[in-house]
């Protein structure tokens, strides 16, 4: 629903136009690139984050839950990290910053910010609709980034990890990929905070992905206790395409990562695995939107939720079957262990179908861990606690290792055991 | 199966005018003027003799209506309503209350025959025995008979139009009505709680189980009505009571308004068992005319152990926005709703349920089918919550939808909330055609594909017809039939 008429701004929207007003003369570019920037910031300005009666945000009423905004920090100082596997190629953006350096032969990178500057990156800065307030926070704030393009017939041997590291303060990526057809590709969108200042981190991922692709993208975000995080995927899958997105979250105070596709070529994949790791008082949302608008596409969603302390967690899943999109073949589930009476989730697994040869179904759980299985292990002389441990660890793990890289596996395996070594 | 060229023709040339409840029946009515106001609350008031909480009570909704806005969330689609532009009032003349079915309007008592409704007592003693039915006959605005009154009385179950109850048992209405829904519910509920008319009243005290079943049959006949019915069934501590309405109305090329209320209060170990089949006209096959269906119904399991379960067969209205809910409150209640919801012609249902979890040790069960044919929308949208303390909550789901054509859409929107970690929540959903194999399979023995499809069909919602009792479970099936006659037949 649309507000209509002036809002009382809260602290955290005040902000965000002070914010813009100050930067403005910092941003990179001008002329249609500030418009485009202009219009965005109008649009959050008038009609303010959204709440609760905005039904893509129904459990995360972004108005009450962005307290506030940190200032933009020019001073911060971070450093990276290494790569999560040895051998890759890692670009990284510090504090907002882009940087491009050892990128092998083969593959195209740019800095977003250029393509701020000379303006060819006007047409990026749009809403997807009006409650895409990622895209608007983002795109009236964008400073950088990398534009990527994997050429057709490439194959990447090596991992490519692209590190976000914030230590204080604001940034707004984005990164614009194009695929090329019969590329093949493991990329990892890795956000690490190397400190408790509060920050507020937005990412925008446009993935194009060609004909005949095999993409394997991994988002592993760990950011810090006090940390906000706003995500969006967007992707297109060609003809013949795989998509396979791991969406793992293990960090972050209010968090919401948003998924959004759609397959145009038939015969397309798309696979989708989440693993979200919840404890403190954080608020974590994975929004999920899938069209299929091309008949004979395939499509598994598995998401797998942990619970802790006062946690809420958020599952928003919607499959889209356009008309004539006949055989296709969707299936979703959402499974949580709810691990603590003060903690909370909801879930909203959709089904919208406009063609009849199909097969869609979804599936949802939330339940405690099974005391069978408790006492199966205990019965063997493994304590309770760390028999709570093994459950949920195999609740979780079995997801991670349907990756293909061993190394990958095992690094993913390791911050989910410390991340639940310190919660459970 | 890529729906088989004879079911896309057959779809083409559906036909949803086969409806058979669709005459019109001339009776003098007593009409209020066209529109709302306050004027037409106290005339309605007036009319039914009501006492001036009452008309207060009414007031007071009307009010606040005036500053709710028409919720727009639903997945359905219709010109908007000019709420002015509506009789709120409509009652065969001369009715002022009849002693017996001998001064019922003949004509009336024709309709209710003609829609195969047996009200003459009689009729009903000379059938078997055990399926002895009480009816309440609702006829546009006001209650025309209720049968079976006596015998009911005498074990103290109280069973009338809700206009006498407020009459004769003011102290039970007040203290219930509006307590499972209140006044300030939702845009329909608050309108109806300012202009409803008719409806029935169900009282079955302490450790009584109703010694029959009750039915009430809803008949919109007047044109340019709305109906505007409030039920309000309350089952005493131990008490069980079995409740049936089914709905027609006669086929027009306007849409006329149903915006009905109905509260359930379930108190320790009851149990409500409240069954609907409903049938308005939906529409011809252009998708012109047919019922605006806006309902709330909502079961409140106020005492411990009771148990509510909804069973609905929703094949009529050209739009349905329903959510039959319980409200666990009780520690170890239990909710249920079980429903089939078909949709054919350019007919749209969003429909669905809630459980909202309060008390400790609670269990729902929620199944749903639907089946879209034609250019229809058919969308389940349910919510499942737990409060904090309500440990053990327990609920199951599952909603399958099957689609016929297409043309047609097939919706799914749960809302699962869990906020306690004892609570065990599964909830699926599958949307898919008919199997090709179990198809196959019927037709290698012979069966012919219409009657194969209809086997199918039958069996993909036996589940909630089995919820049924017994006399309805027949006739919904027929109305299943009916309902996908040229697309399943």
């Amino acid at each position: 629903m649309n507000i209509q008429t002036a809002i009382t701004m809260t602290t955290a929207e005040t902000a965000l136009v002070d914010a813009y007003t100050t930067q403005l003369g910092d941003l990179p570019g001008d002329g249609a690139v500030l418009s485009a920037r202009d219009a965005l910031l109008n649009a959050l300005k008038t009609e303010g984050l959204p709440t609760r009666r905005i039904e893509s945000w129904h459990y995360t009423d972004l108005r009450a839950l962005l307290r506030s905004v940190p200032a933009f920090d020019s001073t911060a100082f971070a450093e990276g990290v290494d790569p999560l596997v040895e051998d890759s190629t890692v670009l990284r953006i510090i504090n907002g910053k882009a940087s491009v350096s050892g990128v092998p032969d083969g593959i195209h990178v740019r800095r977003y910010g250029d393509s701020l500057v000379d303006g060819v990156a006007a047409a990026d800065l749009v809403e997807r609709g009006s409650d895409d307030a990622i895209g608007r926070i983002n795109g009236a704030f964008v400073r950088d980034g990398f534009e990527i393009e994997i050429p057709e017939d490439t194959e990447l041997a090596r991992p490519l990890e692209l590190q976000l590291v914030q230590s204080a303060g604001q940034s707004h990526s984005r990164l614009p990929v194009t695929f090329g057809a019969n590329s093949k590709a493991v990329v990892i969108e890795r956000h690490l905070s190397t400190n408790d200042a509060p920050s507020l981190v937005s990412i925008v991922s446009d993935l194009i992905v060609d004909d005949g692709a095999d993409i394997t993208w991994i988002i592993l975000q760990q950011q810090g206790a006090s940390d906000n995080h706003l995500g969006q995927i967007n992707f297109d899958l060609g003809a013949d395409a795989k998509l396979k997105l791991f969406v793992i979250n293990a960090g972050g105070k209010l968090v919401r990562q948003e998924v959004h596709g759609v397959t145009t070529g038939e015969d397309s994949d798309f696979q989708m695995r989440g693993i979200n790791l919840l404890g403190g008082d954080s608020h974590t949302d994975v929004t999920f939107t899938l069209g299929h608008d091309v008949p004979n596409t395939t499509s598994i969603e598995v998401i797998r939720n942990v619970l802790f302390d006062r946690a809420k967690g958020v599952f928003q899943g919607q499959i889209r079957v356009a008309p004539d999109a006949q055989k296709t073949d969707a299936r979703m589930a959402c499974n949580t262990l709810l691990l603590s009476d003060d903690a909370d989730f909801s879930a909203k697994p959709e089904l919208e179908i406009f063609a009849d040869d199909v097969q869609c179904g979804h599936g949802a759980t939330v339940i405690d861990l099974n005391p069978t299985h408790l006492y199966y292990l205990q019965a063997r002389g493994i304590p309770e606690g760390k028999a709570r441990g093994m459950l949920v660890n195999a609740f979780v793990d079995e997801i991670v290792e349907e990756l293909e890289d061993e190394a990958l596996i095992e690094h993913l395996e390791t911050i989910i055991a410390a991340w639940l070594d310190k919660h459970a | 199966m890529p729906a088989v060229q004879e079911t896309i023709d057959q779809v083409a040339l559906i036909d949803v005018d086969q409806y058979k409840y669709g005459f019109e029946t001339k009776i003098e009515m007593d009409k209020a003027p066209k529109g709302l106001s306050e004027e037409i609350i106290r005339f309605i008031s007036n009319k039914k003799q009501e006492p001036e909480w009452m008309l207060e009570w009414r007031l007071d909704a009307y009010r606040r209506w005036l500053t709710l806005e028409e919720p727009t969330w639903a997945r359905v689609d219709y010109p908007k309503i000019d709420f002015n532009d509506l009789y709120y009032y409509a009652a065969p003349k001369g009715q002022t209350g009849p002693k017996s079915l001998d001064e019922v309007d003949p004509e009336l008592l024709r309709v209710y025959e003609k829609l195969g409704i047996p009200l003459r007592e009689q009729e009903m003693l000379a059938g078997v025995k055990t399926s002895k039915i009480a009816v309440d006959a609702v006829f546009d605005s006001v209650s025309v008979v209720t049968t079976f009154k006596e015998e009911l009385k005498k074990a103290g179950v109280i069973f009338m139009s809700i206009s006498e109850a407020i009459r004769e048992y003011p102290d039970l209405v007040k203290k219930y009505l509006g307590s499972v829904v209140p006044t300030t519910d939702n845009f329909y509920a608050t309108l109806n709680s300012a202009v409803f008319t008719d409806g029935s009243f169900v009282f079955v005290p302490k450790g009584v189980r109703c010694p029959m079943e009750l039915s009430t049959y809803f008949r919109i006949n007047e044109k340019g009505t709305g109906q505007f019915e409030r039920t309000l069934i309350i089952a005493e501590e131990g008490a069980y009571v079995s409740y049936l309405e089914g709905c027609t109305a006669p086929q027009r090329d306007e849409n006329q308004l149903h915006a009905a209320v109905v509260e359930l209060v379930a108190l320790d170990d009851a149990e409500i068992k409240y069954s609907t089949v409903q049938n308005w006209y939906p529409g011809d096959k252009e998708g012109k005319g047919g019922i605006y269906n806006f309902v709330t119904k909502r079961g409140d399991c106020r005492g411990n152990r009771s148990k509510i379960s909804w069973t609905q067969v929703e094949t009529g209205s050209a739009i349905t926005w329903k959510y039959p809910s319980c409200i666990l409150r009780g520690d170890d209640s239990r909710g249920e709703f079980y429903s089939i919801a078909v949709s054919n012609g350019y007919q749209q249902i969003d429909s669905g349920t809630k459980m909202i979890h309060l008390g400790k040790n609670t269990s729902s069960r929620i199944v749903s089918k639907g089946i879209a044919a034609g250019f229809s929308q058919n969308t389940y949208r349910g919510q499942v919550s737990t409060h904090r303390k309500a440990s053990n909550a327990r609920n199951f789901t599952q909603c399958d939808s099957l689609l016929i054509g297409g043309k047609c859409g097939a919706h799914t929107v749960p809302y699962i909330e869990a906020k306690n970690s004892t609570a065990q929540f599964e909830h699926e959903a599958t949307t898919s055609k008919i199997s090709e194999d179990q198809l196959f399979y019927c037709l290698q023995r012979g069966i012919p594909e219409e009657a194969a499809i209809a086997l199918i069909v039958n069996g993909f919602v036996k589940e909630v017809i089995q919820e049924l009792p017994m006399e309805f479970a027949v006739e919904a099936q027929k109305l299943i039939g009916i309902s996908l006659e040229g697309s399943v037949g």
